[in-house]
């Protein structure tokens, strides 16, 4: 087969956002290729990691949504945010119809129909999308490799059809699939599918990565380097969901930080070409994980032993990413030295009037 | 579906390019104006930072260390120079109110915010010419009578504003207390003198040796100006009140130190020296009498313990370092000799008020301590001498007597400085004067134009509290230090013992401002709207504008802006100045009701239309 010529985008890395002592962030691009005027809720987490991720990548890109949030509240009446083509695919075909997307523009540029760059090929697909109904068609297409960017953002459950559980969703995650009772008190009793280190086990070959919406310059940043990569990437990014966590709206990227800092969602790196992990990030503090969870409703049901047992799987987390443990993390990983939701609520309320 | 960039067959185009309007990146998806749903808005309202509150006279201080952050080095000195005529002086003798007041100090440690403006009263000081203009003349002619502090400050300010100025000044030299009061170690001559060069350019004439009540009268002030202000300062030493306080070797702090600084001293120290008082004169006069040759210097004053003494702890510290003896709580009753300072008589003593400005209690039960000296300088404060003032415009204080705008009576005389704020609470202190001067020299000018003056003290808007930020962003940085003589080198030399920033230390040392209250660019609320409704015409500070037919409050802006910059205001609400959103109710019938008319049409139009 004659080999032919394809222009590539190349996005140039943001600079670190603090100069010194100074908190200042880079200069961001911009084109805006997600705009207001969409029905998300208020404070969405996923719409942040939306619009960061549509603004590294610029005007020349297309967007495919598979359905979940992104598109149900999005693209209602036909009317949708986005600025640049958009289409919507089913659930369970994110993958398929993005490899169809990519090797159809491949096609169009060999047959000389195309001209100009290759565009930036993004699919957002929820993680139900990501990790239960489209995983089969996402792994083909990494394991092909065509050339575009697939990201799961994770909000940890079904939200747009009311808040159902995933194999996304964390140990003691209250969801209507998996409410707390007196037989099941911690509520969700299975740990969240590991779908980032699953798919850079599985196809060594993508650049894949993990990120949050509470550290924005690095996730700009790991979308950028999924752009350049040469082939399919693969990135799954924390989006904290209000309806579904219940906490208060402005809290949406201190949850995203706060998630990195108290171990329950590592945030690291696949590098393909030397086919090691990067755990190098670090995010300024660690917390122990109660600190988190006592921020949303969803764990408000949480007894002592849940939460030593979320803290000892955070724990762990660290471990993996070979940070020393300090002695106050593996302390609370304990059941004796925790309180149970109800109770450590009441004993603050009492420290308040004290 | 949005249509930009996607090729329609023209089959579809016309119902579906109707129904469905493309968004677009200056005017958003506007079929859905999301803005009804908040109950909660974010505005942007910059509020004062406590450093400019602190500060004497108001200095942006905010301002200019986030023009030295972006390396706008002259634009920063341009906005210093609208408060303070000589950065370069307080930059270097100023006790630093804005430090101390600094939300930065409850986190790690202040802004060495004195640093950074010596560095630019440096830069001002090696500019060949001032970025400063006189105003455009207006006729009148005023009189200020002294150079010190806020002399220079009202000169300055009146000369901007366009006044034909004067200055009397009764020494050889103009500087008034900046030159006879802070020793040369600490503020060397020819930076004042470039200082007062900036004057004469200004165009302000400077009459040495021209003292009020001797060489010129008060009618002949009246006669002359059209205006005068007052700015004589404190030049009378304050006695203990001690027996034998006239004998041979008894010195008083302020002539002391005026004489040194004036080149026309004749004092030449014993080898022991004491020094009565416990305020920042009294400091420079310990640290003043090792340059003039004492070998032991012992410094004794009422107060308790170091903590009560009215002075700068770092000159306190500085002073311990270069080893003078510190004694508490001891007054001085007697000077003993024979016809010199031989001995000190001393007894226990304390401050019967609560505050160290009360009367002494000395308690004379006890038997006295004796102390060897060969001089004293006695260093208790200073009164006003003021004999050529009307009667009527005299206060039981011994100063002159002001309204509330600083000014004589209804005559267009003004006083400033500390001859106004003595005993009106504020601190004696150059930049209270700098800041006294400026705010009278603003009422003179008022007053000649006929317009309602302002009282001297400013009213406060809200100060940024340091609870009201978002700490997440700033992490801990420590603070960059001036380099300093070692004690035992600058004991005996007149070099000056702090020096200065280097570019890269005040641009790291600026960096670390949070800029309290104010926005400045971090392009933080912009980055985090999930919407996203904020849109800025470019990067810059205040230029940011909330999109209120798509902001659905949900406040993440708010809570992630560093320097608590925006805040929430109830939708229902409103403070005046917030403008009730105008579309968000509003839009839908025009696009809607377009669409509907448009479908209505649609039968009634030919089928290749559509």
């Amino acid at each position: 087969m004659a080999t032919f010529e394809v222009e590539r985008q190349i996005l140039p890395i943001l600079g670190s956002p603090n100069q010194g002592a100074r908190f200042y962030n880079p200069e961001l691009p911009s084109s805006e290729p997600f705009v207001p005027g969409h029905r998300t809720c208020a404070g969405c987490g996923p719409s942040i990691q939306y619009r960061m991720t549509s603004k590294a990548a610029g005007d020349n890109t297309i967007l495919i949504g598979p359905t979940g949030c992104m598109y149900v509240a999005n693209s209602s009446y036909l009317c949708t945010p986005y600025n640049v083509p958009w289409a919507h695919t089913q659930i369970g075909s994110a993958g398929s119809f993005t490899a169809g997307v990519a090797a159809a523009y491949e096609a169009m540029i060999r047959k000389g129909k195309w001209k100009g760059p290759f565009p930036n090929i993004i699919c957002e697909a929820g993680d139900g999308s990501a990790s239960d109904i489209g995983l089969a068609s996402i792994s083909g297409a990494l394991y092909r490799n065509h050339d575009c960017l697939i990201i799961c953002y994770d909000n940890e459950q079904y939200a747009n059809t009311g808040i159902q559980a995933s194999s996304r969703t964390p140990y003691g995650g209250m969801t209507t699939f998996s409410p707390p009772g007196p037989e099941v008190p911690e509520g969700k009793k299975l740990f969240p599918k590991d779908l980032a280190r699953m798919m850079a086990a599985g196809h060594p070959h993508c650049y894949v990565a993990t990120a949050s919406v509470g550290y924005p310059i690095d996730l700009m940043n790991k979308v950028r380097k999924g752009l350049n990569h040469r082939g399919a990437a693969y990135l799954m990014i924390y989006t904290p969901c209000q309806k579904g966590f219940v906490y208060e709206t402005p809290r949406s990227i201190d949850l995203g930080r706060m998630v990195v800092e108290c171990g329950l969602y590592p945030i690291w790196e696949w590098n393909p070409e030397r086919r090691v992990y990067d755990y190098s990030f670090r995010p300024q503090n660690m917390r122990p994980v109660s600190e988190y969870l006592k921020l949303q409703g969803r764990f408000g049901h949480l007894h002592a032993e849940h939460i030593a047992t979320l803290q000892q799987f955070a724990n762990d987390q660290w471990k993996m990413m070979g940070v020393e443990l300090p002695d106050a993390l593996i302390w609370a990983a304990d059941p004796q030295n925790q309180m149970h939701m109800a109770a450590a609520a009441e004993a603050e309320e009492v420290a308040d009037t004290i | 579906m949005s249509t930009k960039g996607t090729r329609i067959p023209d089959w579809l185009k016309v119902p579906f390019a109707g129904i469905t309007p493309g968004p677009s990146q200056d005017k958003g998806q506007n079929l859905f104006p999301t803005g009804n749903w908040r109950s909660i808005r974010p505005v942007y309202r910059d509020k004062l930072p406590p450093c400019n509150n602190a500060c004497g006279t108001n200095e942006k201080i905010q301002g200019y260390l986030d023009l030295v952050k972006r390396g706008k080095y002259l634009d920063a000195y341009a906005l210093i120079k609208e408060d303070m005529p000589f950065p370069s002086v307080t930059g270097r003798v100023c006790y630093h109110p804005c430090e101390q007041a600094c939300n930065r100090g409850k986190y790690d440690e202040a802004i060495s915010i004195r640093a950074v403006e010596r560095f630019l009263g440096d830069l001002g000081q090696s500019l060949k010419h001032d970025v400063v203009e006189a105003g455009p003349s207006n006729g009148k002619k005023v009189a200020v009578v002294g150079s010190g502090p806020a002399g220079h400050s009202a000169a300055y300010q009146l000369a901007r504003i366009g006044y034909k100025v004067t200055i009397l000044e009764k020494s050889s030299k103009a500087g008034g207390l900046n030159r006879g009061g802070i020793p040369d170690w600490v503020l060397p001559q020819h930076i004042l003198d470039r200082e007062i060069e900036r004057l004469i350019e200004l165009g302000i004439a400077i009459k040495t040796n021209c003292e009020v009540g001797k060489d010129v009268s008060w009618d002949d002030l009246k006669r002359d100006y059209d205006a005068c202000v007052l700015a004589i300062g404190l030049t009378e030493p304050n006695g203990v009140r001690a027996e034998g306080e006239d004998k041979e070797g008894v010195l008083y702090g302020l002539p002391f130190l005026r004489d040194i600084g004036m080149g026309t001293s004749k004092v030449k120290l014993g080898p022991r020296v004491a020094v009565i008082g416990g305020g920042n004169t009294a400091i420079d006069c310990a640290r003043e009498a090792l340059r003039q040759g004492a070998i032991e210097v012992t410094m004794i004053t009422v107060e308790a313990n170091t903590d009560e003494m009215p002075c700068s702890p770092e000159d306190l510290h500085d002073m311990l370092e270069e080893g003078v003896d510190l004694w508490h709580g001891r007054a001085l009753t007697a000077v003993l000799g024979a016809g010199k300072v031989e001995t000190l008589q001393l007894h226990p003593a304390r401050f019967s008020g609560a505050i160290n400005a009360s009367p002494i209690t000395i308690n004379r039960n006890v038997p006295a301590e004796r102390f060897a000296v060969d001089n004293v300088i006695i260093a208790v404060g200073q009164r006003a001498s003021i004999d050529w003032l009307p009667q009527e415009f005299k206060n039981e204080r011994g100063t002159i007597k002001i309204d509330r705008f600083g000014r004589l009576g209804d005559t267009n005389f003004f006083a400033a400085g500390d001859i106004a704020q003595f005993g009106s609470g504020q601190p004696l202190m150059v930049v209270n004067a700098v800041g006294d001067g400026k705010r009278v020299a603003f009422n003179l000018d008022k007053a000649l134009r006929g317009e309602p003056l302002q009282p001297r003290t400013v009213a406060v808007d809200v100060i940024m509290d340091l609870n009201r930020m978002n700490m997440t962003y700033f992490p801990h940085f420590p603070r960059a230090h001036q380099s300093m003589l070692s004690p035992v080198t600058r004991r005996k030399t007149q070099v000056e013992v702090i020096q200065g920033f280097s570019e890269k230390q005040a641009s790291e040392e600026a960096g670390r401002c949070f800029s309290c209250g104010t926005c400045n660019a971090c392009d933080n609320c912009y980055l985090v709207c999930p919407e996203p409704c904020i849109a800025r015409p470019e990067r810059s500070n205040g230029l940011y504008k909330i999109l209120v037919d798509y902001c659905k409050g949900c406040r993440v802006c708010i809570e992630e802006c560093p320097t608590g910059c925006l805040e929430g205001v109830p939708e229902l609400d409103f403070d005046t100045g917030v403008v009730r959103m105008d579309t968000a109710f509003a839009i839908s019938p025009g696009l809607h009701g377009r669409q509907a008319e448009e479908l209505l049409n649609l039968a009634s139009r030919p089928a290749k239309d559509i």
